[in-house]
């Protein structure tokens, strides 16, 4: 007899270790983990807490602070994203699809039963597990916006 | 050097200055970063000294302001204009 097949978790596919950034950290500290890293997107978190308070992709600095022409030393508290989008580690890469089509968001934060971040599961992450999934959630990228959403389906934190 | 996934603050920042270059540093994996792939110089006394020091406050042996002392002593063997609250 077969035993029936586990759904994937978000745990499971799911990008480790997590980087994390504070609010104080500027533009240019940010970009240099992203390139040592070769991540694109960072948590930003409460220093000595842990709690997430955002998020900071490489798109945030090119379109929030070099495009716009501030200084590189420009605080992630200006151009972070608040309220990340987040997911838990046990919930399936079903409802992380989902959410990231419902919300036309690329990636989200996941964190742990402390709310601090475990990892995050991006587009990429759930293609790779789930070609059919990773195509809803580009189904969801694409579809028009609504003309009251926000960005990302988050709120911009403004300078 | 250490894990990526820790840093801990300074108390200030570090703003080094040379031509054409502004780097503001104010965390101890920031500092590593900038020892490591943004240094005018390859290799130096000072600068082998605040990368240990960096790795040592990293792993909680050492207070935050050791790696900030140490990374102002690397800018000065780098020829960097330093501005510090409380470098000398």
């Amino acid at each position: 007899m077969v035993a029936p097949e586990q759904p994937l978790r978000v745990g499971d596919v799911m990008s480790r270790p997590v980087f994390t950034v504070s609010p104080t950290d500027t533009a240019q500290s940010v970009a240099r983990l992203m390139k040592e890293t070769g991540v694109g997107a960072v948590p930003v978190e409460a220093p000595g807490v842990g709690t997430i308070l955002g998020i900071v992709t490489d798109r945030d600095i090119l379109s929030s602070v070099v495009a716009r022409g501030l200084s590189s030393s420009t605080a992630v508290f200006e151009f972070m994203t608040v309220s990340a989008q987040s997911c838990e580690e046990g919930d399936s890469i079903l409802l992380a699809a989902q959410k990231m089509h419902d919300l036309r968001i690329r990636r989200l934060v996941v964190v742990d039963e402390k709310r601090q971040a475990a990892g995050i599961v991006s587009l990429a992450d759930i293609t790779r597990a789930s070609p059919e999934l990773g195509g809803l959630v580009l189904e969801g990228l694409n579809r028009p916006a609504a003309v009251s959403a926000q960005p990302e389906g988050m709120s911009q934190c403004h300078a | 050097m250490s894990c990526l996934t820790q840093d801990r603050l300074w108390s200030e920042a570090v703003i080094l200055e040379a031509p054409k270059r502004v780097l503001r540093v104010q965390s101890t994996r920031d500092a590593c970063l900038c020892l490591k792939n943004h240094w005018p110089l390859a290799d130096g006394p000072a600068k082998r000294s605040a990368l240990a020091a960096c790795d040592r406050v990293i792993d909680g042996q050492d207070e935050p302001d050791a790696a900030r002392t140490a990374f102002i002593k690397a800018a000065e063997e780098a020829k960097f204009h330093v501005h510090s609250w409380t470098g000398e």
